[in-house]
């Protein structure tokens, strides 16, 4: 455990190392660049932790709350695939800042491409809702035979 | 923190009192937050990342190489599928990123904040961590959709931050590996727990999810999935059925590749200049490969392309094949105006001076009246609007 611990420490400093070093040329060299980095850097868990994860949480509790224990697994999984869908889509519909327009690069639509998946994943969690609700029968014949608790004399 | 909010004396009927608290660790009852959990999702996220930063630093050392690196020319399509999968593992890594913070969300509140020194490192570290690896998947997302919502050049800072996040993914493991052995041999339970999803839903939903975000994505490189990822960055237009990731407009190269006085300038050894008019490389032996185009934002696309063998342009001006050989775009403000080909790439009979695309003459957009396509190299070294090329002596 000990060697396998500093196995992935010292590597790890090494790599973190020259990682700050690199960052710290980049915040030298051009100041205003850094800045707007260094906002970007912090941005992320600072959203996340703030935002992001309390919605994720009161989300998970109102399909607790609020959704028949037979949907609840669709609806989670089509909710998270949802929102996950979204935000990828986001550099793709949300585009003031976008280069020059290069043809056959991200000119799709993609605010009627992230319909269409929604659509797709929500058809996904109605049939998966509705398969949970209203099982298939399992045929009787097989069932008596490969239960062992149907058999006569089993405990 | 008690925040106590006092209701204005008209409507004191209700009398409430609101309390507003920063939660506590023991509230989060669920049974995701669990180290069985965290391990495996934390597992695959730790693969995620090696494999972008892995894929990623191949294509940093193929474009700034240094004298110990060395990058086949074969397969052909081996960076192609090396970048497509860095995007793809960057991809499946966002949901992973927060199905793992999610799992650790409440001891972000376990107090107190600091116990010692040592607590205070491995509490900068995670935080460092989750900056590095938010930072890297935002602005990777951001740049494979050309999308710059920031003033600062990209290739740079990905590239400094990508090594910060794999150093702090590796510290980050080895500060928990006793929490992770133990994680990973307990088996996570079926049994829906006593609050909200069980850990064997939550593992199977951060499966699902970044499967989906895969699927919905892989199109730009994986051609089957082309009609089915409507969020991929290659559409399939273009001109000649293949992307243009920079027209002769925006180059400002359309006087100077339509010019019918145009020719290629070849620099051979020592120094003597051969000039090739577009009718002279037609006449020369024609090569026709099929060659994926292919790049680090990664989108790829194979593409029959014909042409002169840089090999045989090499024989033709004096020089051995394997001399490595620096090729000039008409382009001139843009950091891609000049690449280096190396020797095993002019060595390659299938390293092309191209002239034809798809069976027609190539578009101004794709490079008229020649370009580079080499097998397994980064889209932006494969250079369009050539007007010089040079041996290296």
């Amino acid at each position: 455990m000990r060697v396998a611990r500093i196995a992935f420490a010292l590597p790890g400093l090494a790599a973190l190392a020259y990682g700050a070093l690199l960052a710290v040329r980049f915040v030298t060299h051009s100041f205003t660049d850094g800045r707007s980095a260094l906002a970007y850097l912090i941005g992320g868990p600072v959203l996340h932790d703030a935002l992001v994860a309390p919605v994720v949480g009161l989300v998970g509790l109102l399909i607790c709350r609020w959704v028949g224990p037979h949907w609840r697994a669709p609806v989670r999984i089509g909710v998270a695939v949802s929102a996950v869908l979204a935000l990828i889509a986001v550099p793709g519909i949300w585009r003031t800042d976008a280069g020059q327009h290069n043809p056959g690069l991200d000119d799709r639509n993609y605010a009627v491409g992230l319909v269409i998946a929604l659509v797709v994943v929500w058809v996904g969690v109605g049939a998966g809702g509705w398969l949970r609700r209203h099982p298939p029968r399992p045929r009787a014949k097989r069932v008596s035979s490969s239960t062992p608790a149907a058999r006569p004399g089993s405990p | 923190m008690k925040l106590r909010l006092t209701l204005p004396d008209n409507i004191k009927k209700i009398n409430t009192t609101i309390a507003a608290r920063i939660p506590e660790e023991k509230y989060f009852r669920s049974a995701v937050h669990h180290r069985s959990v965290t391990s495996r999702v934390g597992l695959w996220l730790g693969i995620a990342f090696t494999v972008c930063f892995v894929t990623g630093l191949l294509s940093h050392f193929i474009q700034h190489p240094t004298s110990w690196f060395f990058w086949p020319s074969r397969p052909v399509n081996l960076y192609r599928v090396t970048q497509g999968t860095h995007v793809i593992s960057g991809i499946a890594a966002i949901p992973l990123l927060f199905a793992k913070l999610w799992t650790v969300y409440p001891k972000l509140f376990s107090r107190p904040l600091v116990k010692s020194p040592v607590h205070a490192i491995e509490r900068g570290s995670i935080l460092l961590l989750s900056a590095a690896a938010f930072f890297e998947l935002v602005t990777g997302l951001f740049n494979i959709f050309q999308n710059y919502p920031w003033p600062f050049y990209f290739p740079t800072i990905h590239y400094a931050i990508a090594w910060v996040a794999i150093g702090s993914i590796l510290v980050h493991v080895a500060v928990k590996l006793p929490v992770i052995r133990l994680g990973l041999g307990e088996k996570p339970t079926i049994r829906p727990a006593e609050v909200g999803v069980s850990r064997r839903g939550f593992l199977r939903t951060t499966w699902v999810v970044s499967g989906a975000a895969v699927l919905a994505t892989a199109g730009s490189t994986v051609p089957l999935l082309r009609g089915v990822s409507v969020l991929a960055t290659r559409s399939g237009g273009g001109s000649q059925n293949l992307p243009v990731n920079r027209t002769a407009a925006h180059a400002g190269v359309v006087a100077a590749a339509s010019d019918p006085n145009w020719r290629l300038e070849f620099r051979g050894p020592g120094g003597a200049v051969h000039r090739f008019s577009l009718d002279d490389l037609r006449a020369m032996p024609q090569t026709t490969a099929d060659l994926p185009i292919a790049c680090v934002e990664g989108w790829s696309v194979s593409a029959t392309w014909s042409g002169v063998a840089v090999a045989d342009l090499l024989r033709r001006v004096g020089a051995t094949p394997g001399t490595a050989v620096v090729v000039h775009s008409m382009e001139r403000n843009s950091i891609y105006a000049t690449s280096t080909l190396p020797g095993e790439h002019t060595r390659d009979p299938l390293t092309l001076l191209a002239l034809r695309l798809n069976g027609a003459d190539i578009d101004l957009d794709h490079g008229y009246p020649c370009r580079i396509i080499a097998p397994s190299r980064p889209g932006v070294l494969q250079t369009k609007w050539v007007g010089g090329m040079a041996v290296v002596e």
